[in-house]
């Protein structure tokens, strides 16, 4: 009961603190805090499972496998996964299908747990929460491995490289091309994202919003200075051609890396692991990435 | 001027897809919530004490919290808490979550105004209908309740004008209605990004809606006019 | 045989006792008159009478039948009340005619109800509307409102909405007719129609209950006269020799506030 209502204050909390990112750190610990003695249990479980799976087996049934997270998925046999529209990572052709590095890499994977793939457009601010409350079994969306998501979910290794980068005004770019540049700034930052993360390191005033396009938008509309977003959305969303032609982005502020979130405790994120470290050997990950034009920032596996 | 000839016809049919959500989500509040309602109204007018407190108590606990929280609560709870994520994580768990929220929460406001209807309404004219030899039943569905809907039309009315505005606030649990359609473009969608005026053109959705609402109820009040 | 016999009626409200012990007959035909000070017991006597208050002590028998009796311990069903609750009729102060509906609607309302009970309601429902309809148009023409028929209350006066009110008591074909204070909430222009209404039931020889302050009325019309004075009858008899000759000094003092006026 203890547990419950813990579990209940971090969701109220989340709720409504999920635009304060220093509020939402002591959110998580509770949540961390709470799930630690869950991960014991689920490790033992986990070595079980792993030895299970080599036989091919149907280990789904033992009762052993209760708390793996593949028998879960198995019995139930959909991977569900959590996506934003993000291109060129997750997003929809033509036909309404989900398309993109990572929707092929999860199809694929999912197929290769034996599962059918559902993609589930959620609100990036709810991550956690969709995950924990097992509405969506892992967040597979070009997710920057900040210390806020590695502590509050099992996080595969890291798959893609990128930066955050300064978004402005293109006729102003040219007095932006260092970091010492920034200090008189107002920056429009995504809540809770790797961008606001690094912008607070550097001090500068930060001005939260909901996603990242709203991020754009505040720039474009004059009511931020600048906007720190993913190198890769800044790469499709500004400059020439795009809806924003009149911004442009210039510096990048950090460099960092897209990991695959799973519940904590879970035995999925290995199993990715294994999974990336073949892929990539056997080529068909690089296949993957030259499609959607990301080859460059793929990482070894 | 060509590339927003171009983007029209996927921005709207976009919308049109979200507002079908949203209507949906409209009507099925609408008719859950109406009778729910009732009854809710029927438990804090009772003259059995414990019934009484207790549906005021829970009237006063779901008027007095945000509906957005009590969407979280209702769609994450479950899974959360109970273990057990009973709504799934597709689009239809989220949409039977969020009905289930608005339904309870607008049963609850819903309440409060049919009480007030009911109230107002004099004893005389239950004590006529009981010397008539009438039934409680007969009384309420014969005498009282077209007098109540009169007396509530105009509160009804704005309740569920601000109903099909506050449907948006579903997109906390990742309902895609209409809002949620007009905000995809600004992160990228369907090839067009960083454009704004969808977001802004979901207004028209609404005000469209509301207009036919305000002429039903213009028209309701109209035809219930011929008596005082 | 008396049409109704009242014995012992007690009733009270918290600690206020607004009856003591209320005793009283009344014959087929007759018309009795109460009158008395505002907040004597009157109007709870009729409410008793009509089973809109419950007696806490005493009898009620009409032509025989005991319809309450507060020894009983048994709870009555709602069928049951309703069913006793029929012997009379009420005619209210405020008339509470039922606002959406025409004159004739609240005249036929009850009766088309109560017929949906009898067995063979589904094979008679056409025949039954139109019987009910014919009673109720003549019901509101021996009113004088034939003209008024399918008028909403709100179009009509005091006057004419306490006379459909009185049709919509008489549809039910009650054995006793109450009404309380009919003329109270009447313009004085408008009480006229009322009472001539009510004169002309009299001598077609309905048996009538009457809480009213027309003393002039009372004396016309009333076969029998109740003073009553803080929750008991004070003085009863023949209207003229309750109203000209009382034997009590409070139904004088009572009396003699109206002749002055």
């Amino acid at each position: 009961m203890k547990k419950n209502i813990a579990l209940m204050l971090a969701l109220l909390m989340m709720a409504s603190l999920t635009a304060c990112s220093s509020s939402s750190d002591s959110a998580s610990d509770t949540t961390a805090a709470e799930t630690a003695a869950e991960t014991t249990a689920a490790e033992t479980a986990d070595d079980e499972e792993s030895s299970a799976a080599e036989e091919d087996t149907t280990a789904a049934e033992s009762a052993a496998a209760e708390d793996s997270d593949l028998a879960y998925i198995q019995e139930k046999g959909t991977l569900v996964v959590g996506i934003t529209d993000f291109e060129p990572m997750d997003y929809k052709d033509a036909d309404g299908n989900w398309i993109g590095f990572d929707a092929d890499m999860a199809t694929a994977f999912a197929e290769s747990l034996g599962v059918e793939v559902e993609f589930v457009e959620i609100d990036w601010d709810n991550k956690i929460l969709e995950l924990n409350s097992k509405s969506i079994d892992c967040v597979w969306n070009g997710m920057t491995l900040t210390s806020e998501v590695t502590s509050s979910m099992d996080c595969s290794n890291a798959y893609c490289n990128n930066a955050q980068v300064l978004i402005v005004p293109s006729d102003v770019a040219d007095q932006y091309q260092d970091t010492d540049s920034l200090a008189d700034l107002t920056i429009a930052v995504e809540a809770g994202s790797a961008g606001e993360e690094v912008v607070t390191e550097l001090g500068v005033a930060t001005t939260a919003v909901s996603s990242q396009a709203d991020a754009l938008m505040e720039v474009a509309a004059g009511t931020s200075d600048a906007a720190v977003i993913d190198a890769l959305m800044a790469a499709a969303m500004v400059g020439e051609g795009t809806g924003y032609e009149d911004l442009t982005y210039t510096i990048s502020l950090n460099s960092e890396e897209y990991g695959v979130g799973f519940r904590t405790g879970s035995d999925l994120a290995e199993l990715l692991n294994t999974f990336f470290s073949e892929s990539y050997a056997d080529g068909s990950m690089l296949e993957i990435a030259e499609t959607y034009g990301v080859q460059a920032a793929l990482i070894e596996q | 001027m060509d590339l927003f000839l171009e983007q029209f016809p996927i921005v709207i049919r976009s919308l049109n897809v979200g507002f079908l959500q949203t209507l949906r989500l409209f009507f099925v509040t609408l008719i859950g919530a109406l009778p729910l309602g009732l009854l809710i109204s029927f438990g804090s007018m009772s003259r059995f004490q414990p019934l009484n407190t207790l549906t005021r108590i829970f009237v006063w606990i779901i008027r007095g919290t945000p509906l957005m929280i009590q969407l979280l609560i209702v769609y994450y709870f479950p899974g959360l808490v109970l273990g057990n994520a009973i709504w799934g994580g597709g689009e239809t768990g989220r949409f039977l979550a969020a009905s289930t929220a608005f339904i309870i929460n607008y049963a609850c406001y819903f309440s409060e105004i049919y009480r007030g209807g009911i109230q107002g309404i004099p004893v005389g004219q239950t004590e006529a209908g009981l010397v008539l030899g009438m039934t409680r039943s007969q009384i309420f569905f014969k005498v009282t309740l077209l007098q109540m809907i009169k007396r509530i039309v105009p509160p009804m009315s704005n309740e569920i004008i601000t109903l099909i505005k506050d449907t948006s606030l579903a997109r906390i649990i990742a309902l895609q209605e209409i809002i949620w359609a007009g905000q995809s473009f600004m992160k990228g969608s369907q090839g067009i990004s960083g454009v704004i005026w969808p977001l802004f053109f979901t207004a028209v959705y609404y005000l469209v809606c509301n207009g036919i609402l305000t002429l039903f109820f213009g028209w309701l009040e109209k035809k219930l006019d011929y008596f005082r | 045989m008396s049409i109704l016999e009242v014995e012992h009626i007690q009733k009270s409200f918290g600690h206020t006792q607004v009856l003591r012990d209320i005793s009283f007959s009344l014959e087929q035909g007759q018309v009795l008159s109460v009158i008395g000070s505002s907040g004597s017991g009157k109007t709870t006597l009729l409410r008793c009478l009509n089973f809109l208050e419950t007696p806490d002590g005493g009898t009620i028998r009409v032509r025989g039948e005991s319809i309450f009796d507060a020894s009983e311990q048994a709870r009555l069903s709602d069928a049951e009340v309703r069913r006793r609750r029929l012997h009379f009729g009420l005619v209210f102060q405020s008339f509470n005619l039922f606002p959406q509906y025409t004159a004739l609607g609240n005249v036929t309302l009850a009766r088309e109800l109560l017929a949906k009970e009898e067995p063979d309601y589904r094979t008679r429902k056409a025949q039954i509307h139109r019987e009910a309809e014919e009673q109720g148009r003549a019901l509101l023409t021996q009113m004088g409102l034939a003209d008024r028929m399918d008028n909403y209350p709100h179009q009509l006066s005091g006057g004419q909405c306490q006379r459909v009110a009185i049709a919509r008591a008489l549809a039910l074909q009650p054995d006793i007719l109450c009404f309380d204070e009919p003329t109270s909430a009447l313009d004085p222009e408008l009480t006229g129609e009322v009472l001539r209404v009510i004169r002309e039931l009299a001598d077609h020889n309905t048996t009538m209950i009457i809480v009213t302050h027309e003393m002039a009325f009372a004396r016309d019309v009333a076969s029998q006269v109740i003073f009553m004075d803080d929750g008991r009858i004070l003085e009863a008899g023949e209207p003229r020799q309750v109203l000209e000759h009382p034997r009590e000094e409070r139904t004088r003092q009572f009396l003699s506030r109206f002749s002055q006026g």
